[in-house]
């Protein structure tokens, strides 16, 4: 039984009024628990696929499946709600609120869900300590490294502990030794939380050390 | 899927097809020139312009109205026929231009795209264009609202219906049943405007436009043609006299409809607006927690610093608080550059990190902008609180004048007098409500004095024992004389002799005066009864300088009624009286137009055997005209009737509303202004956060979530404004109060600029301030919540 499936999902874009498809008809189970990696050359759709995978991108036709359920056919705030609660996201930059403290930062999914503040902060601050940052929460995002931000933003994405982690390049504005600790961080949540985590790359060493490795070519996503 | 343009526009060929046809029109409205048509075409082409011309050309050809239409068509003498003929036929040509510009896109040479024959993602299959339950809703939410407008309104006012002909109220003051019915009617509209948005889940903009024009705008058109087609005001004025009655308070009661009917079209698009957001998304959620915990960092209206600032600039001009702030900054800099150099001589790091400190301090341009948007509405506000509050002193002062001098009801026959006054009086007493009661007779007449002053005036017959329970004369009395000596006119001494007309011979006269230079008033009067005592006369002040008399002194009245027959016919009567009193209204039109004498004497100048009027004062001024019908109804109504202040000065206090009306309006304008720079400001947020709205909806924000935040954000730009323009606005008219600023007292009889806090005009204005914002940040909001996720996520 399949977590997540992804059926027949076409996506195109329009560029001076031609026609350029990215996603071609495709298809794909996630079983519950998977750590996925997804290769494939800049400018192939796997952002897009991505952005499909997690609702944020409205593909033209198709069907996502989430635990039994068609997701497509809800209403905006079912999504919006799905994306909160199911969902965590790792972006390429952190896109944390510059307004807000690293520890609302995190606390913010919570927040949206308008659960109890304290509470929530609490979880938060554990959640900082345990990626290493429990002396910067009260720092604005401004006042930290980009790994730092890049942590903060990952403890975003778990702080509703999701079923499945989407993540878009998280190390690709740092350095390896960095780029290697957040890799490190999403396998231990991985394993240790069993969240089921779906990881886009450059990255061909990362990649292959991931359990289960998928090429997105010419519009259609095939195990590599 | 194929979301390529299906129609082509060929721009030359419409642009020169608009031209071709706007110069059809031009003859055609020659055409109509010259044969002077325009009135009777006007109504057909104003319909046309809503749609409705096809309509009334439908009744047409139903020959509802086929004698009426041919009957005209020969009363319109038709001049200039080659214009009539050319016009049509290039307006025709015209058209056909524009019609050959729009053209089909050729089909597509592709073939399907691979995804055809695949299921549509859901949500684009469900979109629906237009929502017939919402056109109900919306239509018949603003004729429901309309509806029930007038029918409250009538049903209140008139003491509720059929039961109203008992007599037992005849319900709430006018004004007060038109708020509790416009706020009901608010209601309606808000509701209705609110579902229908609810159930498209969209704001449904066709759908309202046709709703307003079609179900809307009949009923404020009907009631403004009511008054200038008879047949209407005949079948429909009854009924709707309450409401036309309120409308005429205003003096154009045309502006009155329109500015009500517009007021309900506010409330539905508040309705509708409020209706998308909250469940817009597909679930209703009214809570406002997150979004307010959101929008309260974007921007930080209510900062001390900000909200101080902007308060300086509001009560003190832009420039004194501006220099202020340039000195404090520049001390403050001074004390910041000597303190930096200092640390930096024992720790070049800690000079740094202070340096940072002082970079973090500086402020954004939203940040400004934020503060001039404050500031427009706060301006705004305080000029409509402070403007509406002096002309409410000078309507109050002037009320308070006019009713000094005229009473508040003034009960009188369709004609003739009322010699059985004293029994209408018993009768009247017994209406609740009436304080007071006092008979009177006024009529139009000359007076003269020496040296051949003459002026008309109107002289009132008066009765001193209850006129002090209506009119304030007794307490405007000037010093000298007494409202007693028109009962005693031999207390008054007489100043100087008078020649002329006299009845008494000069050499009285003048014993009289030498008497009254030695003697007290007591020595006079005991010497009186040989000499003729005239009657008194009390004049107003101005009256009495432009007379050139004072106290004592002796004046003709000339009175063109009661005329007596003379050897030459009907010669006017002329009496001669003492002026007994001198009273001052601080009204220059009263002081310088009234005259009183005593009510028999009136009655004997004027030849009448009785007073005209009963003068009525009652216990609350602003339910006169309550009280006035229930007096009509007490007497039996014809021969009698009973007019209230309202319905004598209906003109002087119209305007002055009518002026009130008008001035609020084009106060509202500055906060208007500063709305726009709300729309501005919050448009410069939304740009300014697009990535972070694309963030909040990945996080789980819904769509109507960010219309939330960013309403909030406007929303709190008019709060804050609001509340600054109350305060500073208050604290203004305090001070015109207390302090007050000096007026010219011979231009406008009121020694300084009066001042009256009305609450629910201040309140309003504020209210007002606040919805207005509200409007102008519903355009940014959307378009924040229209902000695609991948949108701003890629914009890095």
């Amino acid at each position: 039984m399949s977590l997540l499936s992804i059926r027949n999902v076409f996506k195109s874009y329009f560029l001076h009024g031609k026609r350029i498809d990215v996603l071609r008809g495709v298809s794909l189970d996630i079983a519950k628990g998977e750590l996925v990696s997804l290769i494939g050359a800049s400018g192939a759709g796997k952002s897009t696929f991505l952005h499909v995978l997690g609702t944020l991108d409205m593909p033209a036709a198709g069907e996502l499946v989430y635990d039994g359920r068609s997701v497509f056919t809800m209403n905006d705030a079912e999504i919006a709600d799905f994306r909160n609660r199911t969902i965590g996201f790792v972006f390429q930059s952190h896109y944390l609120l510059p307004e807000f403290t690293a520890l609302e930062n995190v606390a913010m999914p919570a927040l949206i869900q308008r659960r109890d503040r304290t509470e929530s902060y609490a979880y938060a601050r554990a959640l900082l300590e345990r990626v290493g940052l429990g002396s910067r929460v009260e720092h604005r995002p401004g006042e930290l490294s980009g790994g730092e931000a890049q942590r903060v933003a990952l403890a975003r994405a778990l702080v509703l502990k999701p079923a499945v982690l989407l993540a878009d390049e998280p190390t690709g504005n740092l350095d390896p030794a960095t780029g290697e600790g957040i890799h490190q961080l999403l396998r231990e949540v991985n394993r240790d939380l069993g969240i089921t985590a779906v990881v886009v790359t450059h990255n061909e060493t990362l990649a292959r050390s991931m359990p289960r490795r998928l090429r997105l070519v010419a519009g259609q996503v095939t195990e590599a | 899927m194929n979301a390529e343009r299906q129609t082509v526009y060929r721009w030359p060929l419409l642009w020169s097809g608009v031209l071709v046809a706007l110069v059809g029109a031009v003859l055609l409205g020659v055409c109509i020139s010259q044969s002077d048509a325009w009135e009777q075409v006007a109504g057909v082409l104003g319909l046309s312009a809503l749609g409705w011309g096809s309509l009334i050309q439908t009744l047409n050809a139903l020959g509802l109205s086929a004698v009426q239409s041919s009957a005209l068509r020969s009363s319109v003498k038709l001049v200039g026929t080659q214009y009539l003929v050319s016009g049509a036929a290039v307006w025709l040509v015209g058209w056909a231009l524009i019609a050959s510009g729009i053209r089909r896109a050729p089909a597509s040479t592709e073939g399907p795209s691979p995804a055809a024959g695949s299921e549509l993602y859901p949500r684009l299959a469900q979109y629906r264009d237009f929502y017939w339950s919402t056109l109900g809703a919306y239509g018949g939410g603003i004729l429901l609202a309309e509806l029930v407008l007038i029918l409250l309104q009538t049903f209140l006012s008139s003491g509720g219906g059929a039961a109203g002909g008992a007599g037992e109220g005849g319900g709430l003051p006018p004004t007060g049943a038109f708020a509790i019915s416009l706020i009901v009617s608010s209601l309606v509209a808000f509701g209705c405007g609110f579902v229908g948005a609810s159930r498209a889940r969209r704001l449904a903009m066709p759908e309202a436009t046709i709703g307003v024009i079609y179900f809307g705008l009949p009923v404020p058109v009907l009631l403004t043609l009511i008054e200038q087609m008879p047949d209407l005001q005949v079948s429909l004025g009854y009924r709707l006299r309450e409401v036309t009655y309120l409308a005429e308070l205003l003096g154009r009661p045309v502006v009155g409809y329109w500015l009500v009917f517009s007021l309900l079209v506010l409330v539905l698009v508040l309705g509708i607006n409020t209706g998308f957001i909250a469940a817009g998304s597909g679930r209703l959620d009214l809570r406002l927690g997150f979004e307010l915990f959101v929008a309260r960092r974007h921007v930080g209206v209510f900062r001390p610093s900000l909200m101080l600032g902007t308060l300086a600039v509001l009560m003190f001009g832009i420039v004194p608080p501006l220099i202020v702030y340039g000195i404090i900054r520049a001390v403050e800099a001074a004390v910041e550059r000597t303190r930096i150099r200092a640390l930096g001589m024992k720790d070049p790091l800690a000079a740094a990190s202070a340096l940072n400190t002082l970079k973090l301090r500086e402020q954004s341009p939203t940040m400004m902008m934020t503060a001039l948007s404050v500031g427009g509405v706060g301006v705004g506000v305080m000029a409509l609180i402070i403007v509406l509050s002096v002309m409410s002193g000078f309507e109050e002062d002037l009320q308070k004048k006019i009713l000094g001098a005229h009473s508040h009801v003034v009960v009188s026959k369709y004609a003739g007098h009322l010699p059985e006054y004293k029994r209408l009086m018993e009768q009247i007493a017994k209406v609740p409500g009436v304080v007071g009661q006092t008979p009177s007779i006024d009529n139009p007449v000359m007076v003269l004095a020496e040296g051949d002053e003459v002026q008309g005036i109107v002289l009132k017959g008066i009765d001193p024992d209850t006129v002090g329970s209506v009119l304030d004369l007794d307490k405007n009395m000037l010093p000298g004389g007494e409202l007693n000596y028109l009962k005693t006119p031999e207390k008054v001494v007489p100043r100087r002799a008078f020649g002329g007309f006299g009845s008494p011979p000069p050499q009285e006269e003048e014993e009289e005066e030498s008497e009254e230079s030695n003697d007290p008033i007591i020595g006079k009067t005991t010497k009186g009864p040989g000499s003729k005592v005239l009657p008194g006369i009390i004049l107003g002040r101005e009256l009495a300088t432009i007379m050139r008399v004072v106290v004592g002194d002796r004046v003709n009245v000339i009175s063109p009624q009661g005329a007596e027959l003379g050897p030459a016919g009907l010669i006017p009567k002329s009496r001669a009286f003492r002026v007994a009193g001198i009273f001052y209204s601080g009204m220059y039109e009263y002081d310088a137009k009234f005259a009183y004498i005593l009510l028999d004497e009136a009655q004997k100048l004027f030849s009448t055997d009785g007073p005209s009027n009963i003068e009525l004062l009652v216990a609350d001024v602003d339910d006169a005209r309550r009280i006035s019908n229930l007096v009509s109804r007490e007497l039996g109504g014809y021969p009698y009737r009973s007019r209230d202040w309202g319905e004598i000065h209906r003109n002087i206090f119209s305007a002055l509303r009518l002026e009130k009306l008008v001035m609020g309006i084009i106060l509202s304008i500055i906060i208007v202004v500063a709305a726009g720079l709300i729309v501005a400001t919050v448009i410069m947020l939304v740009l300014e956060k697009r990535k972070e709205i694309a963030v909040l909806k990945a996080l789980g924000v819904s769509d109507g979530g960010i219309v939330k935040i960013f309403l909030a954000e406007g929303l709190q730009i008019g709060v804050a404004g609001g509340l600054l323009g109350l305060f500073s606005g208050l604290t203004w008219c305090l001070f015109i109060e207390r302090v007050g600023i000096k007026l010219d007292p011979s231009v406008y009889y009121i020694p300084a600029l009066p001042v009256k806090i009305e609450p629910l005009q201040t309140g309003l204005a504020v209210v007002i301030a606040v919805l207005v914002t509200y409007l102008a940040s519903i355009y940014p909001a959307l378009k924040a919540s229209s902000v695609e996720p991948v949108e701003g996520l890629k914009a890095e």
